[in-house]
């Protein structure tokens, strides 16, 4: 999330769309709570009554998979109720109206960037410009500004870019910044502004209503109660989960809000921000980990066989031209000298192209959801499923399990023996015909094991170790390093196809002659190679503090690091959070150990508590906070200042309560002659969001595979014949759709014998999924605890009272739900928390599925299938997230 | 003594049964299916209460009741409860025990109990207005499990399990005056947020409850019970105390309960009708004594004359005054 947990007590609005947070991230109620005591508006927008409805002000219920028709409605009502009646006296004077924020608008986003004449939106097709019917595509390239002049990088002795031809670095062509065209008026037809309210004036609150199933006074409720968080000063926070995300359009969802916040003003202001809840404790810290198919370790992307095949292209493709992404060059090249050590040099492009690459060349999809094609394919012949559990929480398990079969091996590393571990003994699957070798390795639990954990706040933090690991279980870091040793050992002895990615390899974290997370740590926040040694063998002294043999010279921050190969980094955006060289052995003298839970400040920062990435940052553009002066919106809430008679910024680097600098506060030069380092600070400007090439927040975004503004469309399965808004039904471009007849598409292909389409006339009711706060995921840890088993004693699906009545169901019944995928059997409740909905002038049902039982032998008898059996695998293209949220199936009820 | 309370504000309870879970877990009971509690076999309550109720081997639920509700833009409302005992300053368990089993806490006014003094009469469930108490098996005998009020963690500095785990602060322990006075507070933000039916439960129920409760959607959703009173069933199971009062040792105490035991002594779960004044067994449909004879005396006169003194004298006001027996009353 933009910000953190405790920063939710500053808000003014809270909005849970797409997430029951007090039941799934029960810590978020403690501090909504406190905002709601403050006097807070609280709303809920759902397809059914949550536990946090309960808590709230506010409830409308909205039809799963319509969130984007919702977000425009509201941009629509912001429009035409804020913006439009007060921008042109805003122009004349300059100065903000109290109910809403111009000067953030114009200055902090891109609503007055000139867009390419190319650029258009044809309601009649649903397609933006750039659609390549051929490839079935979009080119992005008219998504793009218009450019009033281009400036290259400064590389001169004195210039800003002179680190970028020093000896060392690789050598790339630089960038060059194409300042874009702006209109301050937003007047210009083609600024973004202009396009935007053009693009969103079709989504009326009419329009909106039909689409989502809403109440109108419900639905201008919600919104008028959100425009009052678009006044300066006032914050309105979205917390979103999966309910969001698990959609074959859950990337722009995200989109959605986060320009839903930038047009609001809400972004970087306390008690603001976009605030995704993870779903589990270190979710967040897999992903920064590189735990994705497209992206390596922070964020950075991996090495693919198209733009980025050498070190070259991937520096020109992917190093901005101006923002603080200009150092890019810095990170990959630190992050390259720690997966290599001194097998990395400037001469082999720092070990580049021993990395794997992804095959981007023929379009190939390489993600869970695609991984399973690839079994059926046979082109993936083993699997490692490690703490994850797809027999159960992949969508389509039943297609899982199916191709799992075809595969030679597959290895399980898991706490108990899932249904992924046990997919041969699913109810469905016969273990007499399947030649799959099956291994499983036990694994320690995060109380077994010292490490750190990351929050979805990015609070990264020290744990140690509570209990010793249950039997043969081992750490993960452990197990990974056993494997290691023995494949390195093989490749030494047998060769094999392509050694040097595997024996050039830095694999060194050893403490005391055992693999260690402490040395991992460093990797992580990085060091300089001058004053480390990793060749004579870590050992630490008797107090556990500092090194007898071995010796680490560690960065204080990132700012430190280098692109010349004498600094080396895996993880850039950790940096600084393992930084005391005093004592590296001991974690306890870390800024990652941070325990004073000291609020400085009274706004909840706890800047000493845990270590917030990037750089101890707690609320990322906090720029965006103060106005162009420097000064807060709300002066009660304030997280950096220009200090006007000191000329010099007040941020958490200075003084107490503030929070780090998320912008460029200051810059140092350093005499060449007398070696004399001189900060000055940098007077306030626009430049709020400096992880962008603009550093302005994008409303309009070409980053997209599918498309510049979220647009709304139906889900994979959908009751409706029609786009209400616009010619086309689904998304152009969803992962798993259809191959349109007559078409070579590039690409992983789903046959339809895999997603198995279901249409309304058969299968009537629209189904969604979701946990209970008792389970957590697929239960292989909480369905070994009796006591939450018998607070949720298994699955259910819960339905509205009009549809149990028209079906003669009642609570307790035991009901058959099926599409053209899978029969699941669950326990039926009936309850006044679900609501028939008015679609289009239709009534339309929607039930709820919880997914937290299946066959595997933990507590709790359940014979059915997963319910995930039911769950389409199409998603998302850009995250390749899967549609859980919303797809169709019928109902009976049953006696079995 | 300082009386300590545990406050309950259901407004801050997100229902994730934390509580539920932390009780089974310092106290060390299991969740085995049983046959009152075959959760195995998914056994879902209307309201998404599991397990449904109390139990032997559990002490503390929450329940869970949805309805609609015309009265607010939500249309819909979720009360979340807590099922457990509340503690009662004039508790009706501890005047019947005839084994000294359960007692007031001198430090909190809790209601805590030995469960190696309890004879398995069961006395405690009829006195109970709440229906709290449950029983265990031991190898042949009962033996009363409730919630104890925690006051082992508490006379130890903690404080009970429950409101230890509790993560939106919903429970709160402590001094019962403070407890009341947070409740309070707490009402008038509810009343200004529309809920209107919203009330403090406990303040002055049983002569004064150990659990104070914030209920946000009133006693009806709640399920919480009007007017308190010992059940008046209760004082015809308190003829018993005289023959165990009598036996002041521990001996005789002992031996009775042996005796109660050995013949596979095991009294009725009885109630009383209102109506007709009749006190009828539960298990068998037999009415036990008759309430409609011509007697001058009332019906709780003559379904306490067996009692202590010391007994009647904490009768409820309205019990104490009570009809006359006979049909032709009134």
């Amino acid at each position: 999330m933009t910000t953190h947990w405790c920063d939710m007590q500053n808000t003014d609005v809270i909005l849970n769309i797409g997430s029951n947070s007090v039941e799934n991230h029960p810590v978020s109620s403690k501090w909504l709570h406190k905002a709601h005591d403050k006097g807070a508006k609280w709303m809920v927008v759902d397809p059914r009554y949550t536990r946090t409805a309960e808590q709230a002000d506010i409830y409308c219920p909205i039809r799963s998979g319509t969130d984007i028709a919702f977000y425009g409605g509201l941009y629509n009502y912001i429009i035409t109720n804020l913006i439009e009646p007060g921008l042109a006296e805003y122009t004349r004077t300059g100065k903000n109206p109290s109910n809403y924020n111009f000067e953030y608008l114009i200055n902090y986003t891109n609503a007055s960037y000139i867009l390419m004449e190319e650029y258009e939106f044809d309601p009649e097709t649903g397609l933006f410009s750039g659609w390549n019917e051929e490839s079935e595509s979009y080119d992005a390239h008219s998504w793009h500004y218009e450019t009033e002049e281009e400036v290259p990088w400064d590389t001169s002795v004195t210039g800003a870019y002179n680190w970028s031809v020093a000896e060392g670095v690789p050598e790339f062509e630089k960038p060059v910044l194409t300042v874009p065209k702006k209109d301050a008026t937003l007047q210009n037809e083609r600024c973004v502004y202009q396009k935007f309210k053009e693009h969103y004036s079709r989504y009326d609150m009419d329009t909106v209503c039909k689409v989502c199933g809403m109440d109108k006074e419900d639905l201008e409720l919600v919104y008028s109660t959100w425009a009052t968080s678009c006044a300066p000063g006032k914050a309105g926070t979205i917390l979103y989960a999966l309910g969001q995300t698990q959609h074959t359009y859950g990337a722009q969802n995200t989109r959605a809000m986060s320009v839903l916040q930038l047009l609001s003003g809400n972004i970087g202001v306390p008690g603001g921000g976009v605030c995704a809840l993870r779903g589990e404790p270190n979710v967040q810290g897999a992903t920064d980990m590189g735990m994705l198919v497209n992206e390596q370790p922070a964020y950075l992307k991996w090495s693919n066989t198209t733009d980025r095949d050498t070190l070259a292209h991937w520096l020109e493709s992917q190093t901005y031209s101006d923002g603080y992404y200009t150092n890019k060059p810095k990170f990959m090249i630190s992050q390259l000298k720690e997966f290599y050590g001194d097998n990395a040099t400037v001469k082999n492009d720092y070990g580049y192209d021993w990395w794997p690459k992804v095959p981007s060349h023929d379009g190939s999809d390489w993600s869970e959801m695609s991984s399973f094609e690839k079994m059926k394919e046979g082109t993936m012949k083993g699997y490692y499923a490690w703490g994850m559990n797809p027999c159960h929480s992949a969508p389509n398990t039943g297609n899982v399990r199916r191709s799992m079969a075809h595969l030679d091996w597959a290895v399980t590393i898991d706490q108990v023996i899932t249904e992924t571990a046990s997919f041969w003994d699913a109810p469905d699957m016969n273990a007499e015909e399947i030649g799959t070798t099956c291994y499983f390795l036990p694994c320690a639990l995060i109380y077994e094991k010292p490490g750190t954990i990351l929050n979805s706040g990015r609070w990264i933090q020290w744990r140690q170790q509570a209990v010793e690991p249950w039997d043969e279980a081992k750490p993960d870091y452990e197990i990974c390093d056993l494997l290691w040793r023995e494949i390195v050992r093989l490749y030494k002895e047998e060769g094999g196809v392509a050694t040097d990615p595997i024996l050039k390899l830095k694999w060194d974290y050893y403490l005391d002659g055992k693999i260690d997370p402490r040395p991992v740590s460093w990797a992580l926040n990085g060091y300089a190679l001058e004053g480390s040694d990793w060749k004579s063998g870590f050992k630490s002294d008797a107090k556990g503090e500092k090194l007898t043999s071995g010796s680490i010279n560690l960065l204080s921050g990132y700012a430190n690091l280098a692109a010349d190969g004498s600094t080396a980094c895996g993880m850039w955006i950790y940096s600084g959070f393992y930084s005391n060289n005093e004592a590296p052995v001991s974690a306890e003298s870390q800024p990652v150990y941070g325990r004073d839970n000291t609020d400085y400040g009274g706004l909840g920062l706890y800047n000493k508590w845990a270590y917030s990435w990037p750089d101890n940052r707690r609320v990322i553009y906090n720029r965006a906070s103060a106005d162009m002066n420097g000064q807060p919106w709300n002066k009660d809430k304030c997280l950096v200042k220009w200090d006007k008679k000191a000329k010099a910024w007040l941020t958490g680097k200075t003084a107490d309560g503030f929070d780090n600098p998320d912008f460029v506060a200051s810059k140092s030069a350093t005499d060449p002659k007398t070696g004399v380092v001189t900060t000055t600070a940098i007077e306030p400007n626009n430049k709020a969001f400096f992880m962008l090439w603009e550093q302005n927040g994008r409303l309009e975004s070409y980053g997209m595979v599918d498309g510049p503004l979220p647009e709304h469309f139906e889900p994979f399965e959908t009751p409706m014949s029609e786009n209400l808004l616009n010619g086309r039904l689904n998304s152009p471009c969803f992962l798993g759709r259809p191959e349109t007849a007559g078409k070579k598409r590039k690409g992983t292909q789903y046959v339809d014998d895999s997603t198995r389409h279901a249409t309304v006339d058969e299968y009537p009711y629209v189904a969604t999924t979701y946990s209970v706060t008792e389970h957590w995921q697929t239960g292989a840890q909480t369905r070994a605890c009796p006591a939450l088993v018998e607070a949720m004693p298994g699955d259910m699906i819960e339905m509205s009272r009009e549809l149990a009545k028209e079906k003669g169901i009642q609570t307790g019944d035991k009901i058959r739900v099926w599409n053209r995928r899978a029969s699941v059997v669950v326990t039926a409740v009936v309850t006044p928390r679900l609501r028939p909905l008015t679609v289009n002038g239709k009534t339309q049902h929607q039930i709820g599925l919880t997914h937290h039982y299946s066959w595997s032998k933990l507590f709790g008898l359940t014979t059915h299938g997963a319910v995930n059996d039911l769950t389409p695998n199409v998603g998302d293209p850009n995250s390749q997230t899967p549609e859980y949220k919303a797809f169709l199936v019928n109902i009976e009820k049953t006696t079995v | 003594m300082t009386e300590m309370a545990i406050l309950f504000d259901s407004s801050r309870c997100t229902g994730c049964r934390g509580c539920q879970v932390a009780c089974k877990c310092w106290n060390d009971l299991p969740s085995e299916p049983t046959a009152e509690n075959p959760y195995d076999s998914v056994n879902w309550d209307d309201k998404f209460t599991h397990p449904a109720d109390l139990n032997s081997c559990t002490r503390l639920i929450m329940t869970f009741n949805d309805f609609e509700s015309e009265s607010s833009q939500k249309r819909v409302g979720w009360a979340f409860s807590r099922r457990a005992c509340q503690h009662c300053t004039n508790a009706g368990c501890v005047n019947i025990c005839p084994a000294g089993a359960l007692r007031k806490d001198e430090d909190t006014g809790m209601v805590t109990y030995d469960q190696d003094k309890c004879i398995g009469c069961q006395n405690c469930s009829a006195a109970c207005p709440f229906d709290v108490p449950r029983y265990e098996d031991r190898g042949g005998k009962t033996v009363i499990n409730k919630c104890s009020g925690c006051v082992d963690r508490v006379a130890h500095g903690m404080m009970p399990a429950c409101v230890t785990t509790c993560q939106p602060g919903a429970l709160q322990f402590g001094e019962r005056d403070a407890m009341i006075e947070l409740a309070h507070e707490r009402l008038a933000f509810l009343q200004d947020h529309g809920y209107q039916d919203a009330c403090v439960y406990g303040e002055s129920e049983m002569d004064g409850l150990h659990v104070i409760q914030v209920l946000k959607h009133g006693m009806d959703a709640h399920g919480a019970v009007k007017d308190p009173q010992i059940p008046a069933a209760a004082f015809l199971s308190g003829i018993m105390k005289p023959v165990t009062a009598v036996g002041a040792g521990a001996t005789v105490l002992g031996l009775a309960a042996m005796f109660g035991l050995a013949h596979g002594y095991k009294r009725d779960t009885l109630v009383y009708n209102d109506g007709t004044g009749d006190t009828i067994s539960l298990e068998s449909g037999q009415v036990t004594k008759q309430g409609n004879g011509p007697d001058e005396r009332t019906v709780v006169e003559s379904m306490t004359e067996n009692l202590p003194e010391k007994v009647k004298d904490k009768l409820p006001a309205s019990l104490a005054q009570g009809k006359k027996g006979g049909d032709d009353d009134e």
